[in-house]
């Protein structure tokens, strides 16, 4: 297939040490690895609370849609979108295990009760849910799941869409710590989320035109190098697979910047790159 | 845009493959049951699938996994994709697949077997099977497809949108064909889960009837195989030629109550095939049985469609199978397209005082050239496919 041409319209992110995009960049590009005040610990605890989100509805609001709600939201105001003219990919590797160990752990039980707002905010598009909801957004939004190639096949599918319908996507990348009983399974232990907003190449004219390819051939997920919390996030919470890719877009200079390449399948894979600047 | 229909099969409590789900469908007999899930005790009636219990997929173990092996045995689908590996090579065929269960039956059967330590036993060890991607991951395990595999989890939308992902890999000639399925299992989350929302019924659902009174939940898989027009010279006929997708911007669990996501879907669907609404000659509805549900999606389709328009739910067939109930239904709208058989609205004695849809409890036989399929998930979540006879766009 061609390549497809975008753009980057917007960035939103919260996770280890970082609660937007600018300090995400200050970690990646390595002027600022103090992350571990006790403020910024109790933060992470609790996750995000965005505001986008009524009161009455954010209390209710599991940690894997607080965060997706949170970036997605910083994604919309960093490029200046309006949130409900926006179709979305919205994905989450392991799912919200929480929810899952308590609906297992009540089905064991005699009575098998189960709470349904729980119940409803067990389904996968959750995340996808609460943001049309909140935001007012009538437009197509995705859910998705790929285990490992979480990153890889929500960026492929949503630029796929934005190439054939010709108009931004906003594609945001979740995933919460595991439950205990889940944990020896799907290891995360980090509360990880990022929105970027894509848009057809020449958008804007002041932005850089980026290059996705897919090609055949098996490929690893690169190797990832940050701070200690950053790394260990980037190993074990697929949606953080995304690190790679956010480092190389806060890199300043498009003409140096590396491609990043990373696994789709066993035998495909996704590279994207700056396109040349014209001087 | 058309995507053609090479190949598709059906598995539920109507029939274990489209053969099946026809004779059942002509018949009028419905698969559902009187709720005999193991473990569970809530009154009412279920669509189960026989013999899943006795399959034996060992690490790969979950009743999801069992009922995608076995809707993939059906008929000629395993057939047809070696013949497409061998064509194009195993990479350049896609999957996308779409559930709301994945494997969770899984996970629960693994909490009631847990060690002293609160650990899985060493059977329920399965990190590929215990996540919501797991349906892709055993299918292209099973079939060795090693192109793209990506699962929709988008509730009762999933398997209807899997249609709209593959038409957008195969238009830019990402893959060269794509296996879209849908997989969804009974498990106790589904069963408790709709019971606390009051949402389930103590008798066979009677979907769009005035004493309707809830859903009946049951089980599917359904497999079609999609390739574009270009690639596919024969295939089954019929082909998909315009797919909406929307949200209703509403509420996670109630349907928006002018239907408004739902109407944005349909009418996208319509404006992809360039059809105006009266060339649709059968809507297969979402038609769930609930009581919201089916007066607004009623009412939705009275303003949009003309009279002309026949409309049923098939939910009465074998209950609704949630995350596959978007391909199962699809499928039942282009086989009665392929035979030109609307199949009628099952249960249906006394449409709801509120309606005056074009709908019947007996099938008919009637010439038809464009039919629709509807599906509406939690979050608010829409998609409305169009198919027709292949060529006629």
């Amino acid at each position: 297939m061609k390549p497809i041409s975008f753009q980057i319209l917007g960035i939103g992110c919260w996770g280890p040490g970082f609660q937007n995009w600018s300090q995400l960049q200050s970690i990646l590009s390595e002027t600022n690895l103090d992350t571990t005040s006790e403020e910024s610990q109790s933060d992470i605890s609790k996750g995000p609370k965005p505001e986008i989100i009524p009161a009455n509805e954010r209390r209710r609001a599991p940690l894997p849609v607080r965060l997706a709600v949170e970036s997605s939201w910083q994604a919309c105001q960093h490029a200046n979108i309006a949130p409900e003219s926006l179709a979305s990919v919205f994905v989450s590797g392991i799912g919200d295990t929480q929810l899952t160990d308590y609906m297992c752990k009540a089905l064991v039980g005699e009575s098998k009760a189960l709470s349904p707002t729980k119940f409803h905010n067990s389904v996968h598009n959750a995340a996808a849910g609460y943001w049309t909801i909140s935001t007012g957004c009538m437009q197509a939004a995705n859910s998705v799941a790929g285990f490992q190639e979480a990153v890889s096949l929500a960026l492929m599918e949503a630029l796929l869409q934005c190439q054939i319908e010709g108009k931004p996507i906003l594609i945001t990348f979740y995933d919460a710590p595991s439950s205990t009983v889940l944990k020896e399974l799907l290891k995360n232990e980090t509360a990880f989320s990022a929105s970027i907003i894509i848009g057809p190449a020449d958008t804007s004219p002041d932005a850089q035109n980026y290059q996705a390819t897919i090609s055949n051939g098996a490929y690893q997920w690169p190797n990832f190098k940050s701070t200690q919390p950053l790394e260990e996030c980037y190993n074990n919470n697929p949606a953080a697979k995304l690190l790679p890719l956010l480092h190389a877009f806060a890199h300043r200079d498009a003409n140096t910047m590396q491609s990043i390449t990373m696994p789709l399948s066993s035998e495909r894979h996704l590279s994207i790159s700056a396109e040349p600047q014209a001087t | 845009m058309e995507i053609r229909l090479i190949d598709y099969q059906s598995t539920t409590a109507a029939g274990v493959d489209i053969d099946a789900l026809r004779r059942a469908i002509d018949t009028q007999q419905s698969g559902l049951r009187l709720n005999d899930l193991p473990l569970c005790d809530i009154a009412t009636w279920i669509g189960r699938v026989d013999g899943l219990e006795q399959m034996d997929l060992g690490p790969w173990q979950s009743r999801n996994n069992a009922l995608a092996a076995m809707g993939l045995n059906q008929g000629s689908i395993l057939a047809q994709l070696e013949q497409l590996k061998e064509k194009y090579t195993p990479s350049r065929i896609g999957l996308v697949m779409g559930s709301s269960t994945a494997s969770i039956d899984r996970t629960e059967e693994g909490y009631r077997n847990i060690d002293e330590d609160g650990r899985l036993t060493p059977a329920y060890r399965q990190a590929l099977v215990h996540n919501p991607h797991s349906p892709s991951l055993f299918v292209a395990h099973t079939t060795g497809i090693t192109g793209p595999a990506m699962t929709i989890n988008t509730a009762c939308s999933s398997s209807a949108k899997v249609f709209a992902s593959a038409a957008r890999w195969l238009q830019l000639g990402l893959v060269d064909a794509v296996l879209v399925g849908g997989v969804d299992t009974l498990c106790l989350s589904v069963m408790y889960g709709f019971h606390s929302l009051q949402l389930v019924s103590e008798n066979p659902c009677r979907p769009f009837d005035q004493a309707r009174d809830g859903i009946n939940l049951g089980e599917a898989a359904g497999f079609a195989i999609l390739m574009r027009p270009s690639d596919a010279e024969e295939g089954a006929g019929v082909s998909l030629f315009g797919f909406g997708e929307s949200s209703d911007a509403h509420h996670m669990s109630h349907p928006h109550p002018e239907g408004l996501g739902a109407r944005l879907a349909m009418q996208q669907a319509l404006d992809m095939a360039d059809l105006p609404s009266d060339s649709i000659d059968y809507i297969n509805l979402h038609g769930t049985a609930s009581k919201a549900n089916d007066l607004i999606e009623g009412k939705l389709v009275e303003a949009m469609f003309p009279k002309t328009t026949k409309v049923s739910s098939t939910k009465a067939w074998m209950g609704h199978t949630l995350g596959a109930a978007g391909i199962t239904e699809a499928l039942i709208a282009v086989d009665g397209l392929r035979r030109n058989i609307i199949p009628g609205s099952l249960n249906l004695s006394q449409l709801d005082d509120q309606l005056a849809l074009n709908i019947d409890s007996n099938n008919s036989n009637v010439p038809l050239n464009y039919v629709m399929s509807n599906s509406f998930g939690f979050g608010g979540n829409n998609c409305s496919l169009l198919f027709g006879m292949s060529g006629d766009a």
